[in-house]
């Protein structure tokens, strides 16, 4: 079925902050929310250089593109980016938690290392953002967050007892935040994907995106602009109704 | 047009009152009244009871008074108006004489407060005023009195110790007063270092509740000159006035426009003014409800309160001698019987019945002043003797 | 929605149920009857001028002036754990009259008699539940107003 590439939320100059914006479903969330005319910083670890691609792609768009160099694990460098995008962008309306790695090993052989690394930035990670958002959207009396989870947060994984922990507590978290925000007008979700065909799912064995293909009602995996349209959804006023919410975005691959 | 008299008073004992129901001290009460005025009971043709009906566990209080005073089935009701319901008791059953349904009347304010535990008292105390639009910021009775305090201090240099005068002279009568909750004499010192309740109003400003109960019995003017014997005391000016529930409807907050209004309609009818009254009972469930009421009722000008107390101008010998049993603070606060123990000792001063320690000389007008709430009701009524 | 009106709220029923959402909006509203034009704060659906019945919410500037206040130190069930606290009576500067809590913007000591306030909308930001009143604040103390998204309309 095709795309209505044109269609239009009526976020034209709100203003997004999106964790881990440099490659996959984040750089996605980028490029549609520059789309939907909203100028965007993003978060990236690593070189100088990471961001420019997925930069360029929302200057294309007309819009302003804000890259900050900040590790989700790092409490002050989380405030110090949400200050930084008041300063240069004039504001925020929007967060997009998205910035997560994997470490994956059964669990008999996970390393306490593995489990640390990846709950510091996928769970504590998106605490950190979350809380440095809150602060600010509660006084403005106006802001979305939206939390990249996934399907399984709620059904486990073979071999991700970090990511899936992380992610199961993802959801937690934003249930908790929807109920102590939404009386500021502040609407708090999640978006939990089945497998996307990013270059973390390209990294897997064949059998695995298979079973993946095969679970999936709709017989494909997730373009990464699958889960942007529905996060830019939960961005805009269309979705003023809908908090504490996890939506799964997975073809149907876990009903 | 004929008078109303009092022929028989009665006046339990104020305090804690584990002893005793709520019928139980209205009995008492009742009891004394009949033994004063040397009463037969069948004389009542009908009585009314002056309660404030959320303090107690029995509900429709006046059928069980009615029952337990063997008087079915002569008829009762209740009348309610916060702290003067006593007050308002008197007044319907002097508008039952006065419109000749009733002969002889038997009046009886009576609450039972320490029946409640501590958590309801304070769930009560916050819904003293306007539920909608103050309760809710958590107004307490004391606090809306603190805030007349600070006005009329702010526009009138009323002090702190001029407050604590008015517990000094109280408990100094208190003192003297058998059926009060607290007999014993304070210091100007003391009182100030008293712990805070609502500043400026510290622990000393304030009346304490208590139970008791109290009875006058009405009669028409033939009847009463019967009864009376010679010792009947005549009702003869009552007034009756309202102000806002609630203080933000108030024209000015250093007074009581409804305690003005209501003083006015009693001098009128008793055909009186201010400077005649040789004695009061005020309202003064916190000090500064005693001195607004020395300017409402004119025994001074606006603004002189303070100095009025500070004076000793309303202690026996002053210019008006008021709450010379101990009034609300020593005497103690059943909210109910309040209206009506201030007729009992009004009526006690005018047969010059009060006792060498606190009887005023030559009283032969006297005037009770009760107040509701924060002044949403007031009744003044002015006594004379013959 | 009048329940989230007040710490405490003993009164969730009311002609004039709309207050609570405008002021959860940021808007503090006083009413005026659309028959004689009478102004009330608080607002109230039935005129005390004329007696009519139809109103129209009216935003107030919320500048006032203190009239009184007091420290409540015995507190009422339900505000056991916030005394001491001061309540002050203001004058609003378009007539009516409100009483509240003090916010931050004014110390304790630094209350007096006449001085003039700012009556700003409050949400209770540590409540589970919606919970909205106002607090008296420093004059030109600012806050921020939301659209209709933000509640229930009158």
């Amino acid at each position: 079925m095709a795309r209505n590439a044109d269609l239009q939320l009526g976020l034209n100059d709100r203003v997004a902050l999106v964790t881990g914006g440099s490659r996959g479903i984040g750089a996605a969330v980028c490029r549609e929310l520059a789309r939907q005319g909203c100028d965007v910083a993003l978060t990236y670890v690593g070189e100088p250089g990471e961001a420019d691609e997925t930069v360029g792609a929302i200057e294309k768009l007309g819009r302003r593109a804000l890259p900050l160099e900040a590790d989700a694990a790092d409490s002050a460098a989380t405030e110090d980016a949400v200050t930084r995008t008041v300063a240069e962008l004039g504001g925020l309306d929007m967060l997009v938690c998205n910035a997560g790695i994997t470490r994956d090993a059964v669990v008999w052989n996970m390393s306490d290392k593995a489990w640390d690394d990846v709950l510091a930035v996928n769970l504590t990670g998106y605490f950190t953002f979350n809380r440095a958002a809150a602060r600010l959207f509660k006084d403005q009396r106006r802001g979305r967050i939206v939390n990249i989870s996934s399907i399984n947060g709620e059904r486990g994984k073979f071999g991700q007892a970090n990511y899936t922990a992380a992610k199961g507590g993802v959801n937690a978290l934003t249930r908790t935040l929807a109920r102590e925000l939404g009386k500021f007008d502040v609407t708090v979700n999640a978006v939990a994907p089945g497998m996307v065909a990013t270059e973390m799912a390209a990294g897997l064995a064949p059998e695995f995106r298979n079973a993946a293909v095969r679970e999936s009602m709709l017989g494909r995996l997730a373009d990464p602009a699958d889960i942007a349209h529905v996060v830019a959804f939960l961005c805009s006023d269309f979705s003023r109704h809908v908090t504490g919410q996890v939506i799964r975005v997975d073809g149907g691959q876990y009903i | 047009m004929s008078r109303v008299g009092i022929v028989g008073i009665g006046h339990t004992v104020f305090g804690r009152r584990s002893d005793a129901t709520v019928q139980e001290l209205a009995f008492e009460a009742y009891r004394a009244a009949l033994k004063d005025g040397d009463l037969d009971p069948d004389v009542i043709e009908a009585t009314v009871i002056g309660s404030v009906p959320e303090y107690h566990k029995q509900r429709s209080l006046a059928g069980v008074i009615q029952e337990y005073l063997n008087l079915n089935p002569k008829p009762t009701w209740l009348t309610e108006v916060a702290c003067a319901s006593g007050s308002a008791a008197i007044r319907t059953a002097w508008l039952s004489i006065k419109a000749g349904v009733h002969d002889v009347v038997a009046v009886i304010g009576c609450q039972k407060m320490t029946e409640l535990e501590t958590a309801e008292i304070l769930a009560l105390m916050g819904r003293v005023g306007d539920v909608q639009w103050e309760s809710g910021f958590g107004t307490t009775f004391p606090g809306y009195y603190a805030m007349f305090a600070r006005r009329h201090m702010h526009e009138f240099g009323t002090t702190n110790e001029h407050l604590a005068q008015v517990a000094v002279k109280n408990h100094h009568y208190g003192a003297r007063n058998t059926k009060a909750l607290f007999q014993k004499e304070i210091t100007t010192a003391k009182a100030l270092a008293s712990d805070p309740v609502a500043a400026p109003l510290t622990v000393y400003d304030c009346c304490a509740n208590a139970d008791g109960a109290a009875c006058v019995i009405l009669a028409g003017e033939r009847a009463a000159r019967k009864l009376g014997a010679g010792r009947e005391v005549w009702l003869d000016g009552n007034g009756c006035a309202t102000a806002s529930m609630s203080v933000l409807r108030r024209p000015e907050l250093t007074g009581l426009p409804s305690a003005r209004e209501a003083a006015a309609q009693a001098y009128k009818m008793a055909g009186i003014s201010a400077g005649d009254v040789k004695v009061a009972e005020v309202h003064d469930c916190f000090t500064i409800a005693e001195i607004m009421a020395y300017e409402d009722l004119g025994f001074c000008g606006k603004g002189e309160g303070g100095a009025f107390v500070a004076e000793k101008q309303s202690y026996i010998g002053g210019a008006t001698p008021v709450n010379v049993d101990g009034g609300l603070k020593a005497k103690g606060h059943p909210v109910g019987a309040t209206g009506v123990s201030m007729a009992c000792e009004m009526v006690r001063q005018l047969r010059g019945e009060a006792g060498e320690a606190r009887q005023v000389p030559d009283a032969d007008v006297g005037l009770t002043h009760n107040v509701g709430g924060i002044g949403q009701y007031c009744f003044v009524n002015v006594f004379k003797k013959d | 929605m009048f329940e989230w009106f007040g710490k405490v709220n003993f009164c969730p029923h009311t002609k004039v149920d709309g207050f609570a959402a405008h002021l959860r909006a940021g808007r503090l509203m006083g009413s005026t009857c659309t028959a004689c034009g009478h102004l009330s704060f608080p607002p109230r659906a039935d005129c005390p001028a004329c007696l009519q019945g139809e109103f129209a919410f009216t935003e107030m500037s919320g500048r006032g002036t203190l009239m009184t206040f007091t420290t409540i130190d015995a507190a009422p069930a339900g505000f056991e754990k916030e005394a001491p606290f001061n309540l002050g009576v203001v004058d609003l500067e378009e007539g009516g009259r409100l009483l509240a809590g003090f916010g931050d913007t004014i110390a304790p000591d630094g209350i007096t008699i006449d001085m003039p306030v700012q009556v700003v909308p409050r949400l209770c930001e540590e409540s589970p539940d919606i919970k909205v009143h106002y607090t008296l604040e420093k004059p030109g103390t600012t806050w921020v107003k939301t659209g209709p998204e933000s509640g229930e309309s009158t």
